[in-house]
């Protein structure tokens, strides 16, 4: 009974990293083939059912007008994600401190409704700010820029990074700071010098989640730029017709999502180190 | 040179944690603030800190006005009863950390901090970082941290609360020694226990629901406390309260008690009164029949709560005993050790204070 | 006159730059809505609610809402039973642990449309490995994209993959945090594994399932580059979303006023519908 159940179990963990596992080993092997290795239906051991080569890898890195350009895209897409995060993180941080210290009052909205008010913009769906965004960037003389970008990136971002911080300062005992504000610290050195420094593996929860809902974005970058700047997963879906040789679209992808997969090795690291459980209720 | 607080008021939502607050503090001496939990103790401390503001009322330190000088512009010092450490910096530097920002310069600083971190006995735990401490060594940090500032007001909230007993008797013993060493502070103390603030205090304010009900020497206090509820804040256990009447040379209490009216209540005129009588001051060899409801040992005595004619109460007594629930107890009253309240609560007459063997 | 301090240093920068960029456009939303601008015509003139009329109007909309909804709530049900299977599985110690744990929220980090583009070529019916597996298991071939109802079920397959991982990682996160004594009470009651999950595991979960299953909701009604990708809202119009024929009307069309009213209607429909199911779901809760 017990060994039977014990194999079910396996069975099921099995079957699910297979389908997990699916889609990369499917892009890994493809990305080895030429075309003789896709059209004549899938193959999946190299040597085996068809020769490898590098080719599909080879045309990422363009060379004298040959090949696909991942290089700028990939470029554009860490600046627009970073400098977004960078941004998203401060403005975060210093709006989440302030919730979660001060009461503020606007009008009849309390600190509740503010917090509120920048968690709510996880449920505003992105087509319904696509169009005045386009329209704003486009009177700002910002579309189809990386700085246009980061703009509507960090609308993205910044509910994010102020979520996961208000939770975060709210488990640090508000005598912290009354403590630096005694020893002759104004609220903004308290902040500086004494909560900052102990927020630094709630401000890593709050940048990876950052980095990775960046990174992934595709339609904001999708609508709002078209030929000057080009980000990640545009130039990815670009390869998504029926002409593009599916060794370099499946070489591009995993290129493009390898970062991601590093970055789960770290949230697997807080997810059993206990923090993810504060980070994300 | 002192701190005058007058009619400080202070509420939130609707609670009054400050009620009409009239106080003065003079350099040099030690205060103790005795109060149940949420008597407005720590709102107190906090208001002088600078990190709560009063509605109403004045405070002056040095005859200049005190209330609109932010927190960190304050020479306040101020111990939690949670052990509040930096916890990023090693023992060192949380204790160097106030002079640094009151713009020493680095070796000074340091200089200074290693002797007051010797002067609480933490000499080569300089390194530690405070979650490497025990709760004990912590909180020794925290008050080397407010000792090394040398500020004007040095503030203590219930600071001992949170340690086991032996290390609360041990640090307790050192404060002696250690607020000597600030002959030009202001020292206050908030602690909910009336021995504590007995042993420390050059004076005892006694607060309960925000307001000061009384204060003075502490022994004085400790003697002759001038309401019920004082008398019950300031003996651990609380001072027991009987209801009854004084006629005819006697005490008559509910419950058919009638004991000889002792020579410092005969006084009194005739009529209803409420007696107040210590749990150290009844004993279990009289007549008075009561039932056990509940026995605890504390240290080497028995502290009985028990049910009887006569109402409630709480007995006290040396040396540990077991006693069923349940089962019945005789009890006699010291008459000579009897409170006199009248019906609203004020002291009328108290017993001759008592001799220094108490403690 | 607004008192500036040390507090406001703090709120006031993120705050106006959220006001700036989300209230701002949405209030010039509101104002495009009622507006005919488009290719022909672009510019702000006032039409009135003739938008709001003709999106009344307009099956294709109100079809796509059902489809997403359909989509939505079959998907995120789907990943929720599936997430705590999973969950339940690893929860006590397996071999391998890191390396399971690691392996299932991989999906969810990648990014969802260059996971659909590879995912597109799997189901590809005659060059794919989608269409191998079925047939090593004994089955037809299968039309995964170019049928109506199996373009569906391969949207909400790919959903699936994507973020399983999601409700895995909340509600193993939930598991974790569960207290013993409930589980020494049942196993003194002698209660079974089965009654046990029942009367035990599931009503102490029901918080964190409540709150997971409300996160996808909400991530789910956002619904369109999986379409975009695999199907373009294919065959015909079988798989479009809402937000992917508000795009279509707004941004490949370029009807702007008209688009402008079709998603601060969706915007409105989804704020509704998404407050009723929290007040059933914690309502549910509750009385449980």
């Amino acid at each position: 009974m017990k060994t039977i159940y014990l194999a079910l179990k396996y069975l099921a963990i099995l079957l699910w990293t297979s389908f997990v596992a699916l889609p990369f080993l499917w892009a890994l092997t493809t990305s080895f083939k030429t075309a003789n290795g896709v059209t004549g239906g899938a193959t999946y051991i190299p040597w085996l059912q068809y020769k490898p080569s590098l080719e599909g890898w080879k045309v990422l890195v363009r060379t004298g007008g040959q090949g696909i350009d991942i290089v700028g895209p990939y470029i554009s897409s860490a600046i627009v994600t970073l400098s977004a995060s960078f941004l998203s993180l401060a403005l975060g941080t210093l709006a989440a401190y302030g919730l979660s210290r001060f009461s503020y009052r606007l009008g009849f909205l309390k600190n509740s409704d503010i917090t509120f008010f920048f968690i709510s913009q996880r449920i505003m769906p992105p087509i319904v700010l696509a169009i005045p965004f386009f329209l704003m960037l486009q009177f700002l003389g910002l579309l189809d820029t990386i700085p246009g970008l980061i703009l509507v990136y960090i609308a993205l971002l910044l509910p994010i990074a102020t979520w996961v911080m208000v939770d975060f300062f709210n488990n640090i005992p508000r005598q912290v700071d009354e403590m630096a504000m005694i020893d002759g610290c104004n609220p903004i050195g308290a902040f500086v010098r004494v909560i900052l420094p102990n927020s630094l593996p709630g401000i890593a929860v709050a940048g990876l989640f950052c980095i990775i809902f960046g990174w992934n974005d595709f339609f904001f970058a999708f609508t709002l730029t078209f030929t000057k700047t080009q980000l990640l997963p545009v130039a990815v879906v670009a390869l998504n017709s029926s002409v593009t040789p599916w060794w370099s679209l499946s070489a591009s992808a995993l290129v493009s999502v390898a970062p991601l997969v590093i970055i789960a090795f770290f949230v697997e690291r807080f997810l059993s180190s206990g923090k993810m459980a504060g980070a994300i209720r | 040179m002192a701190l005058v607080l007058q009619n400080i008021d202070l509420r939130e939502d609707g609670i009054a944690h400050l009620d009409n607050v009239s106080l003065e503090f003079k350099r040099g001496r030690l205060y103790t603030i005795l109060g149940r939990t949420l008597a407005g103790k720590t709102t107190l401390l906090r208001t002088i800190a600078g990190l709560q503001h009063p509605q109403r009322g004045s405070m002056e330190l040095h005859g200049q006005d005190y209330l609109d000088i932010p927190v960190w512009k304050r020479s306040t010092a101020m111990v939690y009863q949670q052990f509040i450490n930096y916890p990023h910096l090693s023992a060192l530097a949380n204790v160097m950390f106030p002079l640094k920002r009151a713009g020493m310069s680095r070796d000074k600083a340091r200089r200074r901090a290693r002797a007051v971190l010797a002067g609480v006995g933490l000499s080569g735990f300089e390194n530690r970082r405070p979650g490497a401490l025990s709760g004990g060594q912590q909180q020794r940090v925290a008050l080397a941290r407010a000792l090394v500032k040398r500020a004007d007001i040095l503030l203590l909230d219930e600071p001992l609360v949170n340690l086991d007993y032996k290390l609360r008797e041990q640090l307790r013993e050192d404060f002696q020694n250690i607020f000597k060493g600030q002959d030009d502070a202001i020292v206050i103390y908030t602690t909910t226990e009336p021995a504590e603030a007995i042993q420390l205090g050059h004076e005892i304010i006694v607060m309960d629901e925000g307001r000061v009900i009384q204060q003075g020497n502490s022994l004085d206090v400790f003697n002759a406390p001038t309401t019920i509820r004082c008398a019950e804040v300031i003996n651990d256990p609380p001072m027991n309260i009987f209801s009854g009447t004084i006629d005819k040379g006697h005490i008559n209490l509910q419950g058919d008690v009638r004991l000889p009216l002792p020579s410092h209540l005969d006084q009194l005129s005739e009529g209803p009164y409420r007696f107040g009588l210590r749990a150290a001051d009844l004993s279990i060899n009289g007549e008075i029949e009561s039932e056990v409801e509940l026995s605890e040992i504390s240290g080497s005595q028995t502290i009985l709560h028990l049910r009887g004619g006569i109402g409630s109460f709480i007995l006290y007594e040396e040396g540990v005993y077991q006693y069923a629930i349940g089962s019945t107890v005789n009890v006699s009253l010291n008459p000579d050790r009897i409170y006199g309240f009248s019906v609203q609560g004020d002291l009328v007459a108290a017993p001759a204070p008592m001799s220094k063997q108490w403690r | 006159m607004l008192k500036l301090n040390h507090k406001h240093f703090f709120l006031l920068p993120g705050l106006i730059v959220l006001v700036a960029i989300i209230i701002f456009p949405l209030l010039f939303t509101l104002r495009v809505s009622f507006s005919s601008w488009d290719v022909v015509k672009p510019g702000l003139d006032w039409i009135g609610g003739k938008n709001y009329v003709r999106l009344f109007e307009d099956m294709r909309f109100w079809e796509a809402l059902s489809r997403l909804s359909l989509m939505a709530v079959g998907s995120v049900l789907i990943q929720y039973i599936i997430g705590f299977g999973l969950a339940l599985l690893v929860w006590r110690d397996i071999i391998l642990k890191r390396f399971v744990r690691v392996l299932f929220l991989v999906p969810m980090m990648t990014t969802p449309v260059i996971m659909s583009v590879i995912w597109r070529t799997i189901l590809h019916e005659s060059l794919g490995p989608a269409n191998d597996i079925v047939q090593v298991l004994g089955f037809e071939p299968l039309n995964w994209l170019s049928t109506g109802g199996m373009a569906v079920l391969s949207v909400i397959l790919v959903e699936v993959w994507q973020w399983t991982p999601f409700m895995f990682l909340l509600l193993l996160a939930g598991l974790l945090s569960l207290p013993d004594e409930p589980y020494m009470a049942a196993a003194i009651d002698g209660a079974g594994a089965f009654r046990t999950f029942f009367s035990v595991t599931f009503p102490l979960m029901a918080p964190i399932s409540v709150g997971a299953l409300l996160i996808r909701l909400i991530e789910a009604s956002k619904l369109m580059e999986t379409v975009y990708v695999l199907t373009s809202g294919g065959p015909g119009t079988a798989t479009e979303t809402s937000s992917y024929y508000i795009y279509i009307r707004g941004l490949r069309d370029y009807q702007i006023g008209y688009a402008a009213s079709l998603s601060l209607t969706y915007l409105v429909i989804m704020i509704i519908s998404l407050t009723i199911i929290a007040k059933v779901l914690t309502y549910k809760m509750a009385r449980d």
